[in-house]
């Protein structure tokens, strides 16, 4: 089965790495969307559906953590796994991630290998 | 942009020499991982300073300061080419935030490193100026290490300015 993917970081350079890493992991990815922050990306979760989400923590406009709290306050998109993408690898930021529902972080930066290890498992629980 | 000094001691020496290699190793890793390519540090003469693209990112907290990079453009295109394997031609729009990447990424990994800085030390969203013609003023003196590398064949100058 295909895997529909949302890419959340405001690096568009970086949006493209991590679905070439999820790629190159094997997966089967059917739609994949992109979004430059939370705001973008709680637009695209009310309107799609997703198998995955793969999320950075520092952006502008919306940041990763806020982004999880709304999104846990959408019904229909409140179960999509989430894996947090990010530079600050932060004990605290990254315990608020998980805390508020995340499902695993991936600190950058990262090997492809790394991308499967945290993203397989995931998907498959 | 003013030509990078060398390294000041400051207050601290021994701190400030270890985050160095720190830094050093932060940017040797980044590259490695992100860009597929090595960066490698000049032997004998420090490369040109060719300031034409600069993504800084700020960190606030127990380290108060301003991390660098300072290429060419055509640096730039070449480190978008690789961390989007896509050709040089496509890779031009993509500088600025290939660049801007880069920058936050070596600053995460460097405070990282740290001791006592991962938790106490927040960095900004990468800002990225296109251009040379530029100074950059700061409200305070402090410390500063500049480390020179090149990536195929072309000059990037890693800066470090710290608030003391």
């Amino acid at each position: 089965m295909s895997i529909r993917a949302l890419i959340v970081d405001d690096s568009s350079v970086m949006r493209k790495i991590v679905e070439r890493c999820l790629r190159q992991a094997g997966m089967d990815l059917g739609q994949v969307l992109e979004a430059s922050n939370g705001a973008e990306a709680l637009a695209l979760v009310t309107e799609n559906t997703f198998d995955l989400i793969l999320s950075d923590i520092n952006m502008p406009v919306m940041d990763g953590l806020e982004f999880i709290r709304h999104l846990k306050e959408i019904e229909s998109a409140k179960s999509i796994p989430i894996v947090m993408i990010t530079t600050e690898g932060g004990e605290k930021s990254v315990l608020e991630a998980l805390s508020l529902g995340a499902k695993g972080y991936i600190r950058k930066p990262f090997t492809p290998d790394q991308v499967k290890e945290h993203v397989i498992p995931v998907l498959r629980s | 942009m003013s030509a990078p000094t060398q390294s000041s001691a400051g207050k601290n020496p021994a701190p400030f020499e270890h985050w160095r290699v720190v830094l050093r190793d932060s940017v040797k890793e980044v590259f490695s991982l992100m860009v597929g390519a090595e960066i490698n540090i000049p032997e004998d003469v420090d490369p040109p300073v060719i300031t034409e693209v600069t993504g800084m990112v700020g960190l606030a907290g127990e380290l108060c300061g301003v991390l660098s990079v300072r290429c060419a453009k055509n640096c730039g295109a070449k480190i978008a080419s690789k961390m989007l394997a896509v050709p040089l031609t496509e890779a031009a729009s993509h500088i600025s935030d290939a660049v801007g990447e880069i920058c936050n990424m070596v600053a995460g990994n460097f405070k990282a490193k740290i001791d006592g800085l991962q938790d106490k030390c927040m960095l900004s969203v990468p800002t990225v100026i296109t251009g040379g013609d530029y100074q950059l003023y700061s409200l305070a003196v402090g410390d500063r290490i500049e480390l020179p590398f090149l990536f195929e064949g072309e000059s990037i100058w890693i800066g470090l300015e710290v608030r003391s």
